[in-house]
């Protein structure tokens, strides 16, 4: 890979490479969008500008030689699809041109290529023949695309009929096994169950040791790192960088961090329609996430110093209010909860009086959550009385995101770990030790 | 046009495929699937021969005895179903396909070439019953020749019965094949431009076989002075010449043959020039 590619061409002066296996110059593609079907007669008969252009992608320039394994990466319309579909022919560029040379086999969505009237085997017939195998080979592969894809008697079902874990089967047998020089693979591949999964990633190392080119696109970055040397990144159609998988990867993270605090703020500022409750004396007047700096953000990461800090309001006197934070995933997973009075040490707020303001504020060292969305519930309860009685429990009240950018371990939690190794053998004895 | 002649022999294997998976499905899929395919054209004739030939008396002329007029009509049937599915179904064909047009590099100039042969096996079955017919009909229960036809000893009474012309009827197969494949390329590649394309090939359809000597004779249409409607529709050319080869073993009128075949070519080119001109745009288009 050319380190010094421009990530937009300049000029048509880039004279494509020797050896490339994918070359794309100054590509874009335009989709006219209308707002009724009948702009479309407009235009198709008079040539009226009933419509509004739309540019998927935006003078790309890719140059992709033989044998790499290359990501594209980018939050969800982005253009990798579009930019995937240029790529493999299926539709045409408005301006620029690709040169793709070899066979291609892309997975490109769920049951891509798939007729779903047809059984499975009777698509792979189907799919072998437009990637433009002769019955000959098709026969000769037939057998372990079938073995591969462990579909057993559902081979004969129609396809209509599949899980979608299942048509992922299907489609990576037959774009794994039909020997293409360019594997492309969008994120189909997520939806596979683990022992799939592992079986795909065993048969792309394969073909990176073959020396074959593949274009792996996701919008995951981890998956991307551990598998690419070279990444893209798009954005709006463009690509806004592409270099090394550190260096993109670091762009990233940015960019993602920067996405997610406004998505959020947007999500938080909104009113919450998720219940509140409590008799009122004091009222929980807002709550915020800071991050190492002190500074409030929704966005942050994992092993960094964080705090939550809640703002409070007493209306009416009370006498031991204790405020609490619970923590959830954004599947509802209670994470963690706690309050400042169940502790070793408590810490009490007594004899609060009318018109009385304050924080209280929880932090930690290191946030031990790994990446997701996650969100907060806060507590406010009278213990004065024998039973806890709420004062003001705010459900949900701020929606928050976990970035991890090492992505090391995989889960919820971090953990910090350690590992060892023992081997004895005629050496003698060895130890190794990793910490966390 | 040459280009779509080449992508059809490259791929021949994949057009095979689709059309046995068409038949397949229609006769194997449920449960009486042949039977099904030979009772949907009889009752269909068992309709139209109540309507025209019981209720509203339509006879084929005077010199022709009346158990001729159901065939005749049959024979209609059979050949216009054929076309009207090939058309109907190449219109709506980019559409239905969308998942392998949008998703895979599709050569989807198979697709109308596939639904024609498919109709074609279907009209295959259908005309063997008209073979069976004539055979019946002219052969081993010979029908009587009209008391008024055999009195005047009128020349125009056909008796049914096969000819050396029956060499003409794979031209026959050939001509209505490239025609409606014409069709089919136009209307399919124009549906994807304007929706309403596939609603309003139904009603097309209809009001054309109407007017298209089927369930009454042509002399009908010529005696009510609407000849011009005859003149104009190519499919009743074909009808007739089917009819002339299949049942009455005679040459069909070759002027009329040689109009049909003209159409047919210029209907093909323009049809496939459209199909191949747009056809970059389709996945776009879906």
């Amino acid at each position: 890979m050319n380190a010094a590619s421009p990530a937009r061409a300049p000029a048509a002066s880039l004279a494509p490479t020797r050896g490339s296996a994918i070359y794309a110059e100054n590509l874009s593609k335009c989709y006219r969008l209308y707002r009724k079907p009948s702009h479309r007669l407009w235009d198709v008969l008079f040539g009226l500008k009933t419509y509004q252009e739309f540019w998927a992608v935006r003078n790309v320039y890719l140059d992709i030689p033989h044998g790499s394994t290359v990501g594209i990466i980018g939050e969800n319309g982005a253009g990798k699809s579009s930019l995937l579909k240029l790529l493999t022919g299926v539709t045409t560029p408005t301006t620029g041109k690709v040169e793709v040379a070899g066979r291609v086999a892309s997975l490109l969505e769920l049951g891509a290529g798939f007729h779903p009237e047809f059984s499975g085997a009777e698509n792979i017939r189907l799919n072998c023949s437009i990637l433009g195998m002769t019955s000959g080979e098709i026969d000769a592969r037939f057998e372990s695309i079938v073995a591969f894809s462990e579909l057993g008697d559902f081979i004969h079902r129609p396809v209509k009929t599949y899980s979608s874990g299942m048509y992922v089967r299907l489609g990576f047998s037959v774009a794994a096994s039909v020997d293409p020089d360019i594997l492309i693979i969008d994120e189909a591949l997520s939806v596979g169950d683990e022992h799939f999964r592992g079986k795909c990633t065993n048969r792309i190392n394969e073909f990176r040791e073959q020396g074959k080119t593949i274009l792996f696109v996701s919008h995951d970055m981890g998956a991307v790192k551990s598998m690419c040397q070279w990444v893209v990144l798009m954005d709006r159609g463009e690509v806004l960088e592409q270099g090394t998988a550190e260096k993109v990867a670091d762009e990233y993270l940015k960019r993602a961090h920067a996405r997610g605090n406004e998505r959020l703020s947007a999500l938080n500022r909104g009113s919450s329609e998720y219940p509140r409750w409590g008799s009122g004396e004091v009222e929980v007047t807002g709550v915020e996430m800071l991050g190492p700096d002190g500074v409030p953000s929704h966005v942050l990461r994992t092993g960094e110093p964080f705090s939550i800090r809640l703002r409070w309001k007493a209306h009416q006197a009370t006498k031991n209010p204790v405020f609490g934070v619970g923590l959830y995933r954004s599947d509802g997973t209670y994470v963690n909860g706690s309050n400042h009075h169940w502790r070793d040490q408590p810490l009490e707020i007594l004899d609060v009086q009318a018109g009385e303001e304050g924080e209280v504020e929880l932090s930690a060292d290191r946030l031990a959550l790994l990446q997701g969305q996650y969100y907060l519930t806060t507590f406010l309860y009278d213990h004065s009385k024998a039973a806890p009685t709420a004062i003001d429990h705010r459900e949900h009240v701020l929606t928050f995101e976990v970035l991890d950018p090492k992505r090391q371990q995989h889960g919820m939690l971090l953990l910090s770990s350690r590992w060892s190794v023992r081997r004895r053998g005629p050496g003698g004895e060895r130890q190794g030790e990793s910490l966390a | 046009m040459f280009e779509l002649v080449r992508s059809i022999r490259r791929h021949q294997r994949l057009l095979r495929d689709f059309v046995v998976r068409d038949l397949k499905g229609r006769y194997v899929g449920s449960t009486m699937g042949f039977f099904w395919s030979v009772l949907f054209p009889l009752v269909n004739l068992a309709i139209y021969a109540f309507v025209f030939r019981l209720v509203l008396k339509t006879r084929w002329s005077d010199q022709q005895p009346e158990e001729q007029t159901v065939l005749l009509m049959f024979a209609g049937i059979v050949v216009w179903s054929a076309f009207s599915e090939a058309v109907s179904r190449s219109t709506v064909t980019l559409v239905e396909n969308s998942n392998l047009i949008q998703k895979v590099v599709f050569p989807s100039e198979i697709l109308p070439v596939y639904l024609g042969l498919s109709s074609w096996v279907n009209m295959c079955i259908g005309l063997a019953f008209v073979v069976a017919g004539v055979l019946w009909l002219g052969y081993i229960d010979p029908l009587p020749t009209p008391a008024v036809a055999a009195a005047a000893g009128d020349p125009e009474y056909l008796p049914l019965a096969f000819g050396p012309s029956l060499v003409l009827l794979p031209v026959l197969f050939v001509l209505q094949y490239l025609f409606a494949l014409g069709l089919g390329y136009f209307l399919g590649a124009l549906n994807l431009f304007i929706r309403d394309v596939a609603h309003l090939i139904g009603v097309f359809l209809m009001v054309w076989m109407f007017s298209t000597p089927i369930f009454y004779p042509a002399v009908l249409v010529e005696r009510a002075n609407y000849g011009w409607v005859l003149a104009l529709n190519p499919m009743y050319w074909l009808i007739e010449a089917y009819r002339a080869v299949l049942l009455f073993g005679q040459w069909p009128p070759f002027d009329a043959l040689a109009r049909f075949a003209l159409v047919a070519l210029v209907v093909l080119f323009l049809g496939a020039s459209f199909f191949h001109k747009s056809k970059p745009r389709f996945p776009d288009l879906l």
